[in-house]
Order: structure tokens, then C-alpha cells, then sequence
């Protein structure tokens, strides 16, 4: 294998993984995007998302184009009645109690997950196949494909979506000035409830496309989450076409590190990286501090 | 005659239970990864305690005494598994301890069990519990009854060196686990005529080692060995496969599983890997005198209880059996007095178990040898015994 084949490979290595980063980064965006807040049921709405498609799939016998269409909208609801049954009745908007929400409502769910299917790993089929494809002598997984063109389409409609749409513009309305927003005839529980139930939806797509290739269990969202937290903190958090940025970035760091350096050091890297780019610009690398968000 | 008739039957029926009745359960510890990360090992590894507790009750217990078995969950962390040790000394006051089930847990617990002084039966794979000097510290209290991991690499490297398999790349698990089989990978390769030519490593969170895969291709191996438990062994599994790689690859012995053929699919054809007996028991000759045991293990699991539906058997089945049997059988010699009981363990020889038959001395708190492991190739998606 000559070098630059394997330079290839670590290149597509490191995109393949960081698609996985960037697609759980964006599900942070989100809420973050309406509340202000970090949503660590996040993690667990992915999880969700690849049991439902398992139980679908594999124990209901159902079509793949089915089976994914009825998992995200069940995390979709789940996400709406997480907002339903545990924030709103908060009553509060102060972001240190909303976030110790979500923390507890991450933990009750992987309790519930973990009744309901078991400890155990369990494997998805690839949606094309496992034969992998060779790109400038790099073999890549089909379904490596499907992560990175899902994770693409879906920050593309996000971005339109935020800043095209009235609904989109609203939730951002909210998340800067709720008070305003209202008084400006924005329903702001209904935008919250909203946002909830999209980082919902997107964080079972993320669940169901990723877990042929990460194996599932009832806490694999958990697993993930650190990275993907990562990804969204290195490119700006809240800001969508940051956490892709951000994913692709820590995945081809890390791939790079392993594969040019040494893997023994592959976390520190990219660690180290993010915590200098921390240092240097606080608020990511397309965060623009508090005073706008987009 | 009457009134006489129901007095003599209680009296009598009270004579024949009091024994039992009278008898102080004694009370033995087990702690299990029964959450987090490692459940999927922690949990069978109770149901399996549960099961081979009930079994040694029902047989009369140890000289008339029931087990009481005291059960706790490390949550495959740390920190958990030290608060439920301590639990044990000082609350529960157990006779003796058996778990946890992971190289780390029981690194976290090694000392505090060596000050208590409670024998302790650990199911961690990982050699360093039982070793001793320098920051391991003694390993008087403490035994272990899966292989060591040295013993599953020499069974390991003894198959390479007959095949003349003689470079060999190792990509290892940055986790205790992984780390005590690379220090082994390392030391023994010589010994066996074998040269390292790639040593990678990887998080067993991480999800795609082709980077570290792509580097050992590069070295041209005559075999891959990987050393990690838990879907990290899979997913490397899966990118061997990925890149088209033509070394065999071997696993360690943490991997023969059911779940590993299912979670790597077809990639796992032809993969490699030293285990126990339990997991092509079938294949062994009649003369074999684990054969039986391992056929009453499996009958009691797969029947009885009927662990089988929610856990298939694995190579990790009969850990907890081993060590309950061992502490047990030593109990009825010596009694629970805790110094005693850890010489009469100490003492065991010749006990034929699921996993080997152990011999226990003073260096050796794990008693079993390279002849209790197998080597087992996966053909057609089946376990084959490699002979």
C-alpha cells in the first residue's frame, strides 16, 4: 500500500467517524438553538432511535423505508412528551434547572431502555450492503456514505429551516429573548415543544444510520455523546454548520494523529486540539459569543 | 390419641427441619457489572451465581449451612465497585467475596480486600490482580478463575509458532484489559520465535480502527491479534474485513461468544481465538473428565433456568461457577474462619470445573494451565474446535 493510499484511507477514516461526530453534535444544536440550554436526553433520543429500529426491523419484520419512518417519529413524540412531562412543568427558565432536567430525563429513559431491551449488544444490517467501495484506493463503507450525505441534507434544511422559515425564525426568537418573542405573538412553549420534538427526530436518524456501523446497545448514544459534544463545542455551539465542521474535524484529527503519529495518543490529540482552540476563541471556531446566534 | 396425633407430627416434622433451621446461613458477597458498559458480561455472570447458589443449597449447603448470597452492582465503574466492597467488610460481614468481573474493578478493590482480609474469588481476566510486587501490592486474599491472560497467549502464540505464522501486528484495547494482554503479547512473542512488526492501539469506545489497520497492512503481518473485549472486537473484525486484509485475525479469549458471530456478521469467518472448553465442549472426547461437568453446567443454564434465551452460553459462562464451587468446597473443609478458608483455597487441587481443572498454590491464585484452553475457529457462522 503506498503512502498516499494510506493517506487516503486515514483521510476517509477520519470522515467516516467524524460524520458519526457531527450528526450527534447537530441534535445539541438544536435545543440549543430554542432554549439556550444543553439537552443531555440528547444522547439517549439517539439510542432510542436505533432500538425502535431494531425492534422494527429486525423483531416486526417490517421494510426498511418503514421501519425508519415509524422510529423517528416515535423519538419524535418521545422528544415532545420529554418537553411535555418534564420541562414545562418546571416552570422556569433558568438554564441551570432545565439542563438538571434533562439530566434526570436522560437517566429515566436509559433505565427504560434498558428494561425494555436488555443489556445486551445487538447488531443492524447496513442499508446497502457491507461490500465497501474504493475511493483513490481508500475502501469505504457504503453505509459510511449514507451517514455523510444524511448528516449534509439535514444541516443544509436546518440552515434553511432557521433562517428561511417563520417557525425557524421563531425559535430563535426564543431562544434570544423569550419575553420579547412573546410579546411579539410568538407561542414560545410551542416553539420549545417543537424543538424538542425536531432534536428528537434528529436524533433518531443520527441513532438509526449510525448503529450498523457502532453495534447498538441500550446506552450507545452515551458512548457517543462525549465526542459529538466535543464536535459541537469545537465548531460553535449551537451553530449547525459548525458542529459539521466541528465532527469532520475531530474525526480526521484523531484519524490523522493514529494513523501518521501514533494511536496510543489518538485522544489526547485530539483532545489537546480542542481544548487550544478553546483557548485561542472560546466560543468554537464559528460561535459568535452571545451577542448573535445563528 | 387425637389431640396426640397432630403434637407428634409437628415435633417430628420439627426434628427433621431444625438441623437446617438452626443451621446460620453463611454469607458470601458477589459483585457484578449488572449496569453500565460491561452488563452484558455482569449480568449471566449473576444469573450464573444465583443458579450454582441455589444448587449447593439444595444439596444440603456447606455441612448444613445455606449460602446467603449478598448481592451488589458495580456499575462497571470504579469508584461504585469499591463503595459495595466496603459495603461487604463492614456491613454485610461476609465470609468471603466473589466478583467483580472486570481487570479494573478489581484493581480498585485489590487493596482493600488484601487490609480486610476476606477471601475473595475475582471473574476479571486480567492478570495483575493476582500478581504481586512494586504498586500491585500482595495477592494474598485475592484469586481469579478465568486464564490468565498469559496463559491464553501462549495457547495463542504456541498455534502461530506450528503454523509458522511469524510476524505477527497487534492492536490492543488502551483499557486494563487490552494493556495486561499487550505487556503479555509483548514479553512471551520471543519466547515462540515470533517478531511484532505493528503494535496499534484504540479506545474500546471508539467506533472504526481502519486507521490503525490501514498502519498495520502497511507491515505486512503473517497474522493480526487483537486483544480487547466487549463490540470493539467486532468492529475491528468488520474493518479487517473492510480493507480487505489477508492475515488471519486472531481475538483473545475474552471474545468467544455467540454475540461476537451476530455483531461482526460475516467478517467473523475464519476468525481465531484461544477459549475455554465450554464453547466446543461437544467436540471433546468422552475421556475427558470436564466433558460431564460442562455437560451439567449446560443442561442446568440452558433448561433449568434457561439463562440461554436472554444469554446465550460464552467462554465467560462458567467463571462464577468455578469460584463459587472452589470457595465452597474449600468452606466445608476448613470452615469460614477467613484464614483458614483462604489456606483451604489456597489448598485446591485437582478440582475439576467448566473452565479447567485447578490446581492452586501459594504463586499461583489461578491454578489452571495452557491445557485448559481450546482454540476455536468460526466456520459457517459455528464454533470449531481447531485441533
Amino acid at each position: 500500500m503506498s503512502s498516499e493510499t494510506q493517506l487516503a484511507q486515514f483521510i476517509i477514516s477520519g470522515i467516516t467517524t467524524g460524520s458519526i461526530y457531527a450528526l450527534i453534535a447537530l441534535g445539541f444544536c438544536i435545543i440549543h438553538n430554542a432554549t439556550g440550554i444543553v439537552n443531555f436526553a440528547q444522547v439517549d433520543f439517539v439510542s432510542l432511535g436505533g432500538l425502535m429500529m431494531y425492534t422494527l426491523l429486525l423483531s416486526l419484520g417490517l421494510p426498511l423505508i418503514l421501519s425508519f419512518a415509524l422510529a423517528v417519529l416515535t423519538v419524535t413524540a418521545v422528544g415532545a412528551l420529554v418537553e411535555r412531562l418534564a420541562i414545562r412543568p418546571a416552570r422556569s427558565r433558568a438554564v441551570i434547572v432545565l439542563i438538571f432536567i434533562t439530566i434526570g430525563a436522560s437517566i429515566f429513559m436509559r433505565g427504560g431502555f434498558k428494561v425494555l431491551w436488555g443489556k445486551n449488544q445487538m447488531a443492524l444490517p447496513h442499508f446497502s450492503g457491507e461490500s465497501p467501495l474504493v475511493i483513490l484506493g481508500a475502501a469505504v463503507l457504503p453505509q459510511s456514505l449514507w451517514i455523510l450525505f444524511i448528516t449534509l441534507a439535514v444541516v443544509g434544511l436546518l440552515h434553511f429551516f432557521f433562517s428561511r422559515t417563520r417557525i425557524g425564525k421563531a425559535i430563535r426568537a426564543t431562544s434570544y429573548n423569550p419575553r420579547a418573542a412573546a410579546l411579539m405573538g410568538v407561542n414560545v412553549n410551542r416553539m420549545i415543544l417543537f424543538s424538542f420534538a425536531l432534536s428528537g427526530a434528529l436524533g433518531a436518524v443520527a441513532g438509526i444510520i449510525i448503529v450498523p456501523i457502532t453495534t447498538l446497545s441500550y446506552e450507545i448514544g452515551v458512548m457517543l455523546g462525549l465526542k459529538g459534544f466535543a464536535a459541537a463545542v469545537l465548531g460553535g455551539y449551537g451553530n449547525s454548520i459548525g458542529a459539521v465542521i466541528g465532527g469532520l474535524l475531530l474525526g480526521v484529527l484523531e484519524s490523522l494523529g493514529a494513523g501518521l503519529i501514533s494511536s496510543t495518543y489518538k485522544d489526547v490529540m485530539a483532545f489537546a486540539i480542542l481544548v487550544t482552540v478553546l483557548f485561542v476563541k472560546p466560543s468554537g471556531l464559528l460561535g459568535y459569543g452571545d451577542s448573535e446566534r445563528r | 390419641m387425637k389431640k396426640i396425633t397432630p403434637f407428634l407430627l409437628i415435633s417430628f416434622l420439627a426434628l427433621l427441619i431444625s438441623p437446617v433451621m438452626a443451621a446460620e446461613p453463611i454469607k458470601i458477597g458477589a459483585f457484578y457489572s449488572l449496569s453500565g458498559p460491561a452488563a452484558a458480561i455482569g449480568t449471566p455472570t449473576k444469573l450464573v451465581t444465583e443458579m450454582v447458589v441455589e444448587k449447593i443449597n439444595k444439596e444440603g449447603g456447606i455441612n448444613g449451612r445455606p449460602i446467603e448470597l449478598v448481592l451488589g452492582d458495580t456499575e462497571s465503574e470504579p469508584t461504585k465497585a469499591v463503595m459495595v466492597a466496603k459495603k461487604f467488610i463492614n456491613v454485610d460481614k461476609v465470609a468471603a467475596i466473589i466478583g467483580p468481573d472486570r481487570t479494573d474493578l478489581g484493581m480498585a478493590v485489590k487493596k482493600m480486600i488484601e487490609e480486610a482480609e476476606i477471601p475473595t474469588f475475582m471473574t476479571v481476566g486480567g492478570d495483575p490482580v493476582i500478581m504481586g510486587g512494586g504498586p500491585l501490592g500482595t495477592f494474598k486474599w485475592v484469586f481469579k478463575s478465568p486464564q490468565r491472560s498469559s496463559v491464553a497467549v501462549e495457547k495463542l502464540y504456541g498455534y502461530l509458532q506450528k503454523q509458522n505464522l511469524k510476524k505477527v501486528a497487534l492492536i490492543t484495547a488502551s483499557d486494563g484489559f487490552g494493556k495486561d494482554g499487550k505487556g503479555w503479547l509483548d514479553k512471551l512473542a520471543s519466547k515462540f520465535g515470533l517478531t511484532i512488526v505493528a503494535d496499534e492501539s484504540f479506545n474500546p469506545k471508539d467506533t472504526d480502527m481502519t486507521a490503525q489497520l490501514t498502519k498495520i497492512a502497511a507491515a505486512t503481518p503473517d497474522a493480526i491479534v487483537c486483544w480487547t473485549i466487549g463490540p470493539a472486537g467486532a468492529i475491528v473484525a468488520k474493518n479487517v474485513k473492510q480493507l480487505n486484509l489477508k492475515s488471519p485475525l486472531f481475538q483473545c479469549h475474552g471474545l468467544p461468544d455467540p454475540k461476537y458471530i451476530e455483531l461482526a456478521g460475516p467478517a467473523s469467518e475464519g476468525n481465531m481465538m484461544p477459549s475455554t472448553k465450554l464453547m466446543a465442549w461437544e467436540a471433546l472426547p468422552d475421556t475427558d473428565p470436564q466433558k460431564k461437568v460442562i455437560k451439567d453446567f449446560v443442561t442446568l443454564y440452558n433448561d433449568a433456568y434457561k439463562i440461554n434465551k436472554q444469554f446465550p452460553i460464552n467462554t465467560h459462562s462458567g467463571y462464577a461457577w468455578d469460584a463459587i464451587y472452589i470457595v465452597a468446597n474449600a468452606m466445608k473443609k476448613a470452615g469460614t474462619d477467613p484464614a483458614k478458608l483462604r489456606d483451604a483455597i489456597e489448598q485446591t487441587k485437582g478440582y475439576v470445573g467448566i473452565s479447567g481443572i485447578y490446581n492452586l498454590t501459594p504463586e499461583d491464585h489461578n491454578g489452571l494451565g495452557v491445557d485448559s484452553m481450546i482454540l476455536v475457529r468460526i466456520e459457517d457462522g459455528k464454533w470449531k474446535l481447531v485441533q
